[in-house]
């Protein structure tokens, strides 16, 4: 059966392509507005909530005592979950974890874990006993296009304002969980036949497939992801890479300015 | 309600650690049409309760076995945010937020005009996002902001709100340490308008002066919430003017 609506969409944004036009009226690598906002969260020990255009995403960070790996006696862990409850939108539904929401878990702690920026050692209390596990829980509450890139940033803010809560586990004194580096990701969809960064709700129902790129303070790629049906070429990649690097740094500057305040 | 006579929770001169007055809410404040996913939604923060409701429908009611001919359900589902407690709870549905989520359906049902929407369903998502005890009524609170603000007709909005008895003493919304050690909890959803209850639920140990006290504390703050709730939906739609 062929879909109506994303074939009457599917034919305006091939339309709008030719023109290298939006339909919101953004430029091709131009983002929506956004706001980040940190410690919001009473209970959580680091949470920020980030508003990217419709699209609405909370992380929480919550640490709790465990045994380390066996393989890995004096190192921590990391552990970066995504849920896409029915509140997020009509065509959520209850239920097990979809793969949908078990994809976009995976891609944001890929790329915070392989960054680096939390260094496993430091998270190592009794060495072969105790160490801490650090848990991030994404909440996306309205999706209206690119969770992922909400996600990231979400995630990513709320680990740079955690603060380990050892007085309560009566292991030390509270302090500032250990963190090096910013890993930021950046999500293109081909929309109308080319790619285009921070796709929106209707850009999504009516494009292809999607790329997420996440990149180190040193611009570095930490994880790629291609998602949904579609090929890409090497010199398409090429472009948005480029596209990728300011986005991250941008994005950078804006989580260093809202650690500031 | 365990641990009672453990914990102070009253001040020698008998008025309560945080400073509030035995019939005085925590801080309230309510923002409608927060979710733009959403036909309807709301966030309410409550002391340091932080709670958001999204409405979708009416819409197709599925399975076909949950339809009813003359009316619409409501589809209500209470959840808590990992993070949203001090220990992170386990993302999915246990036996408490089924409950909860069951009553407050039933409570819901009760001043939506569900006539006028047969064989549909109306769905109520409710996530808890930071609970500080009251959690069930800041949900109902956010759950009827968001539902006013979807356009669905209702008789009165609902306000969820609790009082409960401390050190002996009636005490209007319970804050964290109250209701763990308190010896009392008397959670009320009030139709502010009509002066009806459509939720009730209760644990501990009141006297039925008690009752009769927590009560009049209960209705007393339903008013001063629901004028929150009447400004929040006015300033998305009036323009600000109350």
């Amino acid at each position: 059966m062929v879909e109506l609506v994303p074939t009457l969409l599917r034919q305006e944004l091939a339309r709008l392509a030719e023109d290298d036009a939006r339909l919101d009226g953004r430029g091709r690598w131009e983002g929506r507005e956004f706001t980040l906002e940190t410690n919001c969260l009473y209970n959580a020990e680091g949470s920020a909530k980030v508003v990217m255009g419709g699209t609405v995403v909370y992380a929480g960070v919550k640490f709790e005592l465990r045994t380390p790996w066996p393989d890995r006696p004096t190192q921590g862990s990391l552990m970066c979950g995504a849920e896409l409850r029915p509140v997020a939108g009509r065509k959520y539904e209850p239920g097990p974890p979809s793969p949908q929401s078990i994809e976009l878990g995976r891609v944001v702690d890929r790329g915070i874990r392989e960054s680096g920026c939390i260094d496993m050692e430091s998270l190592c209390i009794v060495p072969g006993e105790k160490v801490w596990g650090v848990m991030i829980d994404i909440h996306v509450l309205s999706d209206r296009g690119n969770i992922f890139d909400a996600c990231g940033l979400a995630a990513i803010a709320a680990l740079r304002t955690a603060i380990v809560p050892a007085e309560r586990f009566d292991v030390g004194d509270d302090h500032k969980l250990q963190i090096k580096g910013t890993p930021i990701m950046a999500s293109f969809t081909r929309v109308g036949g080319r790619f285009v960064l921070d796709a929106s709700e209707q850009e999504e129902l009516g494009g292809d497939e999607r790329i997420h790129i996440t990149l180190g303070d040193e611009g570095h790629l930490h994880s790629l992801q291609k998602g949904l049906r579609g090929v890409f070429t090497p010199a398409e990649f090429a472009e948005i890479f480029e596209v990728a690097q300011t986005r991250c740094v941008e994005l950078r500057k804006i989580v260093a300015k809202e650690e500031e305040n | 309600m365990g641990g009672y006579g453990d914990v102070q929770l009253l001040n020698d001169d008998g008025s309560r650690l945080d400073g509030r007055k035995l019939d005085e809410i925590r801080p309230v404040t309510i923002e409608a049409g927060i979710l733009p996913a959403a036909e309807g939604s709301a966030m309410v923060t409550h002391g340091l309760n932080v709670a958001v409701a999204a409405v979708y429908g009416p819409m197709e009611a599925h399975p076909r076995k949950i339809q009813r001919q003359d009316r619409a359900v409501i589809d209500v589902r209470y959840n808590m945010a990992p993070f949203s407690t001090s220990d992170r709870i386990r993302p999915g549905f246990n036996r408490r937020s089924r409950e909860i989520s069951k009553v407050t359906a039933e409570a819901l049902e009760s001043v939506v005009l569900v006539e006028r929407y047969p064989r549909s369903k109306i769905r109520v998502e409710i996530e808890i996002l930071a609970a500080e005890a009251g959690t069930r009524c800041v949900g109902i609170t956010a759950a009827s902001v968001a539902l006013a603000d979807a356009g669905i007709p209702m008789r009165d909005m609902i306000v969820g709100v609790a009082s409960g008895k401390i050190e002996d003493t009636v005490v209007l919304d319970l804050d964290k340490a109250e209701d763990n050690y308190g010896q009392a909890d008397l959670p009320v959803g009030i139709l502010p308008n009509t002066g009806e209850i459509a939720f009730l639920q209760m644990d501990g140990d009141l006297s039925l002066e008690e009752y009769n006290l927590a009560m009049e504390y209960n209705f007393k703050a339903a008013k001063e919430i629901h004028e929150i709730m009447v400004d929040a939906l006015r300033r998305r739609y009036d323009g600000g003017e109350a």
